[in-house]
């Protein structure tokens, strides 16, 4: 959490939810906690459940069993839905003869709120000048925006995101991460869902990682790549048999790879960088491998490449 | 609630559809004027003559309902169908998580903008029809003496058949199948029905919409015979009509909210 940020976030809590369409499993008995004031990644390959937990989250799909709550109630039991919560779910939710300020002045109508929240909104994600266009003219990015502007017109505390960076163009992605941060740094609870990895990595601060509608990791990116027995160090250095001699006696595992290449396993590098330093050992290169976002997250979910089904 | 409502108000009035069942209204009922007042005189003889029994007097003021009859359900279906049609379903659920509060919120809506359609046909009715119904000697006094008779009925079958067609809509989420099976069904098929019972088992089949619709609207409807049916078919009383047509209307939105509009937006 950022430094003096003002907690005015709410929790999300996931608690044994389930999700059977027939005899497909698309959830199954999932439990997390979302906590305020950070941005949580919500990750899996595509079909690992992710939309249908959010969609039950927003009460848009009832569960089999369990429970999704926000600040231990059901989403269409909070006193004032769009004010605790704004939710991005997909870019084509709209009528392309609107204008984007008639949707904007609808959800605020819808919501309770003032419609000049519609002009403020739209200033927030940089639409101001498009505010009387037609949405049937919007491009993709655009149209994310306009959802991402829906989503903030009650100024709510808990932002759930479903996938809001496809279609957007490199500027674009860099904006919505700053926002994220941005909208984190207020205090406010942001759950992002996501299969853009490397850029999941950059933005969020913890992550839950989902696999065929199970749990498979939970926490901070640090707690989750630090809990991967895949996680190694690669070393170059023309002392590679000294370091051998030194690993070998420091009791870690450790392989060849060339005359001057050495991958030692299962170690981080806050303990090697001690060890090779009080043995003065050359390095021309350390670098950890296996460990980022995107080696876990393939690991947890079994390898399945993005793009691919991880459930039926 | 109220601001469930004031969103489906807004949303109604930025639909395309919408106002072309409004463009539509004047000039249905002012085709419906040209009939009334060119049957007035009888044929042959005359090419437009005043109204005069009470009957025709009533047919004139309530020229709008053929405008009603058509239009009335189209926009209870476009408030709900445009919604699966354009996907924005899921963001009105979430923006309104309670179904029922929005389904509630749409029937208004709709009875809204159908009484609007209404009041464009008793517009051009006091445009075009009194204006035209004197020049040609009539007088008009005699015709707004109907008032009473006809606007309450006009206005009721109104609400009515849009809360009709809302409920198909909530049945058939399909936009193009729901108002073609709707206009087909009420304007083709609920005809060629009665045309089949009366001739095959000689039996008055006044129990669907428009019948009903007709009957709520007293002597107003053209080709139900004006309530005892010389040449069509006998009307249920005006109140009768009106239960049936509700009943036509609550049906298929509950069977709809139970069956489609409570399931889940994936």
């Amino acid at each position: 959490m950022t430094a003096g940020a003002t907690i005015r976030g709410l929790p999300i809590e996931i608690r044994g939810l389930s999700k059977h369409f027939g005899p497909v499993v698309a959830v199954d008995d999932l439990s997390f906690t979302v906590e305020p004031g950070r941005v949580t990644g919500f990750l899996g390959p595509n079909g690992s459940g992710k939309t249908t937990t959010l969609r039950m989250l927003l009460g848009l799909v009832h569960p089999s069993a369990g429970t999704a709550t926000i600040a231990g109630r059901h989403y269409q039991d909070l006193e004032n839905p769009t004010s605790s919560v704004g939710a991005v779910l997909e870019a084509t939710s709209f009528h392309p003869a609107r204008r984007a300020r008639t949707h904007l002045r609808m959800a605020a109508r819808a919501g309770g709120h003032d419609e000049k929240r519609a002009d403020e909104v739209l200033g927030l994600v940089g639409l101001t000048g498009d505010a009387k266009r037609k949405i049937g003219g919007f491009s993709m990015g655009m149209r994310q925006r306009l959802e991402l502007a829906t989503a903030l017109i009650g100024d709510p505390d808990v932002l759930i995101l479903d996938e809001p960076s496809n279609g957007l163009d490199p500027q674009g992605i860099a904006w919505l991460r700053d926002f994220m941060r941005y909208l984190a740094s207020e205090g406010r609870t942001v759950l992002v869902s996501s299969h853009l990895l490397s850029e999941m990595a950059q933005t969020i601060d913890n992550a839950v990682i989902v696999s065929f509608g199970q749990l498979k990791a939970q926490g901070t990116l640090d707690e989750i790549t630090a809990g991967m027995t895949g996680v190694a160090m690669r070393a170059r250095t023309p002392e590679a048999d000294r370091l051998a001699g030194v690993l070998t006696q420091a009791g870690i595992a450790f392989r060849r790879l060339t005359h001057d290449e050495v991958v030692m396993d299962g170690v981080t590098p806050e303990q090697v960088g001690p060890l090779l330093a009080s043995n003065q050992i050359v390095l021309y290169e350390l670098a950890q491998e296996g460990g980022d976002l995107e080696s876990v997250f393939l690991s947890l979910t079994a390898g399945l490449g993005f793009g691919e089904v991880g459930a039926p | 609630m109220i601001n469930a409502l004031r969103a489906e108000l807004l949303k109604m009035r930025t639909m395309p559809g919408v106002w072309v069942t409004f463009g539509l209204a004047f000039p249905l009922t002012v085709l419906i004027v040209l009939a009334v007042l060119a049957g007035a005189g009888g044929f042959p003889g005359h090419t437009f003559y005043y109204v005069s029994s009470v009957s025709q007097r009533r047919q004139l003021l309530g020229a709008g309902y053929f405008g009603i009859e058509v239009l009335a359900p189209i926009i209870g279906l476009l408030c709900i169908t445009s919604e699966y049609r354009q996907k924005t379903i899921t963001t009105s659920l979430v923006l309104v998580p309670v179904r029922t509060r929005v389904l509630l919120a749409k029937v208004i809506a709709t009875a809204v903008w159908c009484i609007f359609v209404a009041l464009l046909g008793l517009v051009a009715v006091a445009a075009v029809a009194l204006p035209w119904n004197a020049a040609l000697g009539g007088v008009t006094t005699q015709v707004t003496d109907q008032i009473g008779a006809v606007v309450p009925g006009l206005l009721a079958s109104a609400v009515l058949l849009g809360l009709f067609g809302l409920g198909f809509g909530t049945l058939v989420k399909n936009q193009v199948a729901a108002i073609l099976l709707t206009i087909g069904g009420t304007l083709i098929l609920e005809g060629i029905l009665i045309a089949l019972a009366k001739a095959i088992f000689h039996y008055d089949l006044n129990w669907l919409p428009n019948g009903a619709g007709a009957a709520l609207a007293g002597d107003i409807a053209r080709g139900f015979g004006g309530g005892n049916g010389h040449d069509g078919i006998k009307l249920l009383a005006w109140w009768q009509g009106g239960l049936v047509l509700l009943a036509w209307g609550l049906g298929p939105l509950t069977l709809g909210y139970f069956t489609t509009f409570r399931r889940d937006v994936t």
